[in-house]
């Protein structure tokens, strides 16, 4: 592993007029290079597990079956998973329509409840009788002559104050419905 | 490099098989069999690659349909007339069922299902692979069944549609409605008349199954969802029909007469409000019914129409301006026609007497007149303006008609007839709807009995109505059916509190049967009420009457004893239901 702390002594060996250290070897005295571009760490540390690591050729090989192993795993699992969801909706599926066979009958039943026939029977065994008018009430016949004056128009009782009251609120905007409050 | 063999025989010297024939004949060998493994693969993969890839779908692919759910029928105040329900049916693999279980699975089935042990016991033992034990029982029974656990026993689910109760031994309005027949088509009455859109549009699941024959949802699954059927809403009132149906059960049986019908109308739409047939079946158990009792009497068969006719004949002289309701003629009793002497039904000399008179009287020779003022063209526009000459179209499956020979084709004496009645044949919904042209002002109104399908309104229903006769020869005609219930044939129709608010007509025509006139008789009554703002309009035929008494005088299964009490007793009952009032006088 190369930490930050070896990163930046590398820096600063690189750096100019830096001295090197006593016993550094030959290559600490050789004229500063150009600054190179520093790398990531990710870089540097994936590198360097790569040159650790030295995988052989069988070592690919391997993580390449383990990797779609693990690939079949995950499917299989996955198929598994969605199958068993699958016997489930059916479940529900076959609940679903227990549920929809007791609604109709329900539907039926109530239908039945109501329609007349059964409406009739009952009432018949209750002693119910249907009802039958003994008489019809006519109403007296009133002409109206829509050509008739209408006459006069009916007069305001509203004593004279309100009716002053409530012109003088009107005038000034405190109220409008003074008049209408007052009948 | 000699690679042969050298064989050796006792006594005999080696003999030396060459190396390269060796060669060869591996090589021979190696082609054949590889030959016969190609071959055969071949077969398979190409031959027969299509039959074996069917079977093999077969096996793991399924493509069930999925049923669309049949609309419902409500009647115009939404209570349901028919409802779907889920019935099941019971089936038994007998090479499924060990001997050991065959007399608890025999047992069982009998006990529940209430089917014969010993022939239940008889299909365990043929080992056949499938057959049915019960066909569309209750899901009570179902469950019970399947708390059992029977081996070899299987449960089939099926939609049925239930219809309610009506009268004994018959569901309500079953001639109107019709059945659905255990293929799920509509046959008969609405069922069968509105089949496409009430069925819908079945979907489909192309799915896979494993061998469990349990669904897996993994692959290419296709899925086309059903398409439901549309709801009907009908123009018919449930109440009015039962009372309806209570009435003709009950007036039929005092007539003892073979069938009766009632229509009754909603006169300014021309929506049938009831439709009811006595006798009647009983739509949940059609299997079990005659084919016979599925036929309508209201739509599916004509009569002649007898005096009812009359309004119709009367209407369109005073509509040509010929005749006036309180015109003067003279009616001896009879008139000669064609070389015929045609009578009046009592074959009385009535004198001088008015057009009213004659509809109250119901006097043949008057109605004969009529026809006579107005002329031969012009009566067949008025049977033709009416709709008597062409189906009503109304919608309700299998209406029969028999059309009128042409206005030219039609003899002196088939005019005389027909002015009365007798020789043209019509249904009852032809005959209602030209009658209610006088209820609605002098129009007349497309008879129909859906009101709405799905969310649409009925087409029928808003078809324009075309004018027949001016809006006062309707009142003209509408006073004159006053006067018949007053003071003619039509008293005993007479409603409480209607007695003078109401119209009608009767109407009594002789049966033909080989071309000659028998006694027995077609008696019916139309009428509306309020005379002057009708409420509805209704028509009685009750079909070869035998009233007591009737076989010394066969007038008394004349329409005003059979018919117009049934009519009565309806109107009685809806007046009351609707809250009708009469008119102020």
């Amino acid at each position: 592993m190369i930490s930050t702390r070896i990163l930046t002594k590398r820096r600063m060996v690189a750096q100019p007029g830096h001295v090197a250290a006593p016993g550094a070897g030959q290559r600490h005295t050789q004229p500063p290079k150009r600054r190179r571009r520093t790398r990531g760490f990710v870089q540097v540390a994936s590198a360097t597990a790569s040159e650790r690591l030295r995988l052989n050729a069988f070592g690919h090989a391997y993580m390449l079956v383990g990797a779609v192993l693990a690939v079949i795993l995950v499917y299989l699992a996955l198929a598994a998973q969605v199958t068993q969801s699958s016997y489930q909706i059916s479940q529900l599926q076959e609940q679903q329509r227990q549920l929809v066979a007791e609604q109709d009958q329900l539907r039926y039943q109530e239908a039945t409840l109501h329609a007349p026939a059964q409406v009739a029977q009952q009432a018949a065994q209750t002693g119910m009788q249907r009802f039958a008018p003994s008489s019809y009430v006519n109403q007296p016949e009133v002409a109206i002559d829509l050509t008739a004056p209408i006459g006069a128009p009916p007069t305001d009782s509203t004593p004279l104050w309100e009716q002053m009251v409530a012109a003088f609120m009107t005038r000034i905007g405190v109220s409008r419905d003074a008049m209408a409050a007052t009948r | 490099m000699d690679l042969g063999l050298r064989f050796a025989v006792p006594g005999k010297a080696p003999r030396h098989v060459p190396g390269r024939w060796r060669v060869l004949a591996l090589v021979l060998i190696a082609v054949l069999l590889a030959g016969l493994v190609w071959s055969r693969l071949v077969t398979w993969q190409v031959l027969q690659r299509g039959t074996l890839a069917a079977a093999a779908q077969q096996q793991y692919h399924e493509l069930v349909e999925l049923p669309a759910v049949r609309g419902v029928i409500f009647d115009r105040n939404m209570k349901q007339l028919v409802v779907n329900t889920t019935v099941y049916s019971a089936f038994v693999s007998p090479d499924q069922i060990p001997d050991s279980q065959r007399a608890r699975v025999a047992l069982a089935l009998g006990q529940v299902l209430g089917a014969d042990a010993a022939k239940v016991n008889q299909t365990l033992s043929s080992n056949a692979k499938f057959a049915y034990i019960a066909r569309r029982f209750s899901k009570q029974k179902a469950d019970q069944l399947k708390a059992m656990l029977l081996p070899g026993v299987g449960l089939e689910e099926e939609q049925q549609r239930a219809y309610l109760p009506g009268l004994a031994n018959s569901s309500l309005a079953a001639n109107l409605l019709g059945f659905v027949n255990f293929d799920g088509q509509g046959q008969y009455g609405v069922e069968g008349y509105y089949n496409k859109q009430l069925a819908g549009t079945p979907g489909y699941l192309s799915s896979y199954r494993d061998l469990a024959n349990n669904q897996i949802v993994l692959g290419s699954q296709k899925n086309q969802n059903p398409v439901n059927g549309s709801n009907l809403v009908l123009t018919i009132d449930s109440d009015v029909q039962y009372a309806a149906e209570q009435a003709l059960a009950a007036g039929v049986q005092r007539d003892r007469a073979e069938s009766g019908s009632v229509l009754i109308m909603d006169p300014t739409t021309g929506g049938i409000v009831a439709w009811a047939d006595y006798p009647s079946y009983n739509a949940n158990a059609f299997n079990q019914t005659q084919s016979s009792a599925f036929l309508d009497n209201i739509s599916s068969s004509v009569y002649e129409p007898g005096s009812v006719m009359k309004v119709v004949t009367l209407s369109g002289a005073i509509d040509a301006g010929k005749i006036t309701p309180s015109q003067v003629i003279n009616d001896p009793g009879y008139v000669y026609v064609g070389g015929y002497r045609i009578y009046d039904w009592d074959r009385r000399n009535h004198g001088n007497i008015t057009y009213t008179y004659v509809l109250e009287h119901s006097l043949n020779v008057g109605a004969m007149k009529a026809m006579q003022a107005e002329g031969h063209a012009s009566f067949y526009k008025y049977l033709q303006a009416f709709g008597l000459t062409k189906p009503s179209g109304v919608d309700v499956a299998g209406e029969d008609t028999v059309a009128p020979p042409s206005a030219s084709a039609m003899q002196d004496s088939q005019y005389a007839t027909t002015s009365f009645g007798q020789g043209i044949d019509v249904n009852m919904v032809q005959m209602l709807a030209a009658v209610n042209v006088i209820a609605n002002g002098g129009r007349y109104a497309p008879p129909h009995v859906v009101e709405r399908i799905g969310n649409n309104l009925n087409p029928l229903e808003l078809q324009p109505q075309r004018q027949v006769i001016s809006a006062q020869t309707a009142a003209q005609m509408a006073a004159m059916m006053e006067q018949v219930v007053q003071n003619g044939s039509g008293w005993s129709s007479r409603v409480h509190g209607f007695e003078l608010d109401q119209a009608g007509k009767t109407g009594t025509s002789q049966i033909p049967v080989n071309g000659k006139y028998t006694l027995n008789v077609w008696a019916s009554f139309v009428g509306f009420l309020p005379a002057k703002h009708p409420r509805f309009t209704m028509l009685v035929v009750v079909r070869k009457p035998n009233y007591p008494g009737s076989n010394e005088d066969w007038t008394l299964n004349d329409g005003y004893l059979t018919a117009a009490p049934i009519w009565q007793k309806i109107a009685q009952a809806l007046v009351v239901d609707w809250r009708i009032t009469p008119d102020p006088r």
